[in-house]
């Protein structure tokens, strides 16, 4: 009768585990594709429903100017397209897309995908600054508050935890220019692009901005750390990792926040999507920073769609793919994750 | 028509509650027909939404408390331990009586009175230098607050305290009825989700993954910029982009009472799939159902406040974003005019989160309040 030993026994679920893990991400991988194609569709079918077409601002400039505006109208229509059938409107919109032609703002006289590529920078400074300072404030916080249950601090943390979750964000950015800008002057009340990217100065400018994108994600991984905290802190391992007698430090540190660490990552991403895209739109505008959401901003009171579309369809795509990235590393780290 | 033949139509369509609704639903289709083809303007867009949550709010929410005033009863004594419940209940109360009978009591906030512009709030004063066209010179004036403007005026002399009620109101619209379409929607999307299964529960939750992909703020202004700015056009989107969250709560509730002993029952015994969703799986989630509407209400509150802050709100009337809009545009002239509708703000959605969380804690069972 065959045996099999226990080596080998484990060495075959690894390798069920890893054929299973490339089927996963190929899947989701597979998935990811259909829900971009799902994004692309509701915007085009948003933009055709709409009442206004993308032409109409150019008409009314071109009536005012006495040409012909039904000979344009027919030039414009013939230019984009506009007067084939639907279906081939929509290949053309997809094909396009693909090919990184994300069309031409009328507003800037330029493609957007240069406007993109200039400005997505600014953007990119402020989240990924303000996530950081979140993440790791909050982090601190959140676990010193669960170790140290219903002491002063405790209290204190989860008090404002509440405060910081229910201001809203654009009132805040406006109180600290009111505060620090106008009545303190210790920031200037505009954004200089001037500066170069890894510079002190730089930095000073993105400090109220960073606050005000950062209080209500810090809020939030505050509230969440220290409750999941408290629950591991009553898991029968950490009562284990008491009894083999091991220093506080190392049950904290090792024990109780590798446990809690990895849902707070995933929320933390996930907040990325639904909290942080829209956030970082309101604070560009507050802060006059040149970010994705201000040319947004920008091109929706100069009636340019190129850009609103491009804008909203590529924070959808990032959403997308953070998303995406999350489930794969998650289900990578967390060997509890089921195979099914 | 006999007392029997109306009998019979009422248990033909299941009840006195459907068939009244039916028949509002009928006669404001009938109205909004009228209103399309002949242009004829009888109600407006966000009338019909009074007109329809009212309803739905009577005969499904006051009616059943009304009935089952023992376990109202039950819950009332969980939730009145939590202090902070309470006291957002008390804001919240205090907020429907500002938007209901404030108006009557202060002035038009629209109304611009340059003469009585920059005043500041009763007690503070404000130095400004303003040009007096008889020396024609500029001299410093202080002006102090008055009790005709108790909270002050803007930089155009609209009176702050008549901006704020204004505010609550729509607000207050906004938020209810946003939140009642949202929470609606989702409902339906995912109890159908979860009991029917299968394909449709694919496609339904495919497409609800490709609605949660847009950041939401983002989808707004999107879905703004496109149609326009109009307060019950906000409201519909923000009902009709606000459910993805709602609906995947309740589909993985739902999911978990399908297989239930009282749903098999309800089966056996031949009841259709609408009367299974409507009868068993909806009465089952209901608490689930109040508690993500308390705690959603905030946040389309805060969307469409953020929305008219950038000025992509209904022009025609006053909401606290605009009035926060202009304050930011005179912060250092008159502070107060940002201070005052963000200190709103912030109330509203505490007292929310505050209710909602005491809600959340009175319906679970487990919790010990």
């Amino acid at each position: 009768m065959l045996k099999m030993s226990e080596g080998h026994f484990q060495q075959s679920l690894i390798a069920m585990r890893q054929s299973w893990l490339r089927d996963y991400i190929l899947r989701r991988l597979l998935y990811a594709v259909l829900i971009a194609w799902g994004v692309l569709t509701v915007t085009f079918i948003l933009v055709r429903v709409g009442p206004t077409s993308p032409a109409d601002k150019y008409l009314a400039n071109v009536a005012a100017r006495g040409q012909d505006v039904a000979q344009v109208t027919a030039a414009i229509e013939a230019r984009y397209g506009l007067d084939r059938p639907i279906y081939e409107q929509y290949f053309s919109y997809v094909g396009s897309l693909l090919r990184g032609d994300w069309g031409w703002s009328l507003s800037t006289s330029m493609p957007v995908m240069k406007l993109l590529k200039t400005h997505w920078i600014y953007s990119f400074q402020l989240i990924l600054l303000s996530s950081v300072f979140a993440a790791l404030l909050g982090i601190l916080i959140g676990i010193y508050s669960a170790v140290k249950q219903y002491s002063k601090t405790d209290y204190i943390a989860t008090f404002l935890s509440f405060i910081g979750i229910s201001i809203p964000n654009f009132w805040l950015g406006v109180m600290l220019i009111l505060l620090f800008s106008v009545q303190f002057g210790l920031f200037k009340t505009y954004y200089d692009t001037g500066l170069p990217l890894f510079s002190l100065a730089n930095l000073k400018q993105l400090v109220l901005p960073v606050i005000t994108l950062g209080t209500g994600m810090l809020a939030g991984y505050v509230r969440y750390t220290r409750s999941a905290v408290l629950d591991n802190l009553r898991k029968e391992f950490v009562r284990t990792a008491r009894a083999k007698g091991l220093p506080e430090r190392t049950v904290i540190g090792k024990h109780v926040f590798r446990n809690a660490i990895l849902p707070l990552i995933t929320i933390i991403m996930f907040d990325l999507g639904s909290i942080v895209f829209g956030g970082a739109y309101l604070t560009e505008i507050i802060f006059g920073i040149p970010g994705l959401g201000r040319i947004s901003f920008n091109a929706v009171f100069a009636d340019d769609y190129a850009i609103v579309v491009a804008v909203t369809l590529i924070s959808a795509f990032l959403v997308l793919i953070i998303n995406l990235v999350t489930d794969i590393t998650y289900t990578y780290l967390d060997p509890r994750v089921r195979y099914d | 028509m006999n007392r029997v033949q109306i009998k019979r139509i009422v248990r033909k369509v299941g009840g006195v509650r459907k068939l009244l609704l039916l028949v509002l639903a009928a006669s404001l289709a009938v109205t909004l027909l009228v209103d399309i083809v002949a242009v004829a303007r009888i109600l407006d867009l966000l009338t019909y939404l009074y007109i329809i949550l009212g309803a739905v709010a009577v005969l499904y929410g006051i009616y059943p408390l009304y009935t089952s005033r023992r376990l109202v009863g039950y819950y009332w004594v969980r939730v009145k331990k939590n202090r902070l419940a309470l006291w957002g209940m008390a804001f919240i109360v205090f907020l429907v009586l500002l938007a209901l009978i404030g108006p009557f009591f202060t002035v038009d906030p629209t109304a611009a009175n340059f003469e009585e512009k920059n005043r500041p709030p009763l007690g503070f004063s404000l130095e400004e230098s303003v040009y007096d066209a008889g020396t024609r010179q500029f001299v410093t004036r202080v002006s102090t607050g008055t009790k005709e403007h108790f909270l002050g005026t803007d930089n155009k002399g609209r009176d702050l305290l008549a901006m704020i009620v204004s505010g609550a109101r729509v607000s207050l619209q906004v938020g209810l009825f946003a939140t009642g379409i949202a929470v609606a929607l989702g409902t339906l999307i995912g109890t159908l989700s979860a009991y029917l299964g299968g394909r449709v529960d694919n496609a339904l939750m495919r497409f609800t993954d490709v609605m949660m992909t847009f950041p939401f703020f983002l989808l707004l202004v999107f879905v703004v910029f496109i149609f326009g700015p109009n307060l019950a056009f906000i409201v519909l989107v923000i009902g009709l982009t606000g459910w993805t969250g709602t609906a995947r709560l309740i589909r993985s509730e739902a999911l978990s009472l399908r297989t239930r002993e009282f749903v098999m029952a309800a089966r056996a015994l031949g009841a259709s799939d609408s009367r299974i969703i409507l009868a068993h799986l909806v009465p089952n989630v209901i608490s689930l159902i109040i508690v993500i509407a308390t705690l959603s209400i905030p946040g389309v509150i805060l969307a469409e406040a953020a929305l008219s802050f950038i000025g992509l709100g209904d022009p025609s009337v006053t909401s606290w974003g605009m009035v926060l809009r202009a304050g930011q545009q005179s912060l250092d002239t008159a502070w107060w005019v940002a201070v005052a509708p963000g200190i709103m703000l912030f109330f509203t959605v505490l007292a929310f989160n505050f209710v909602g969380d005491g809600l959340r804690d009175a319906f679970d069972p487990r919790s010990a309040v």
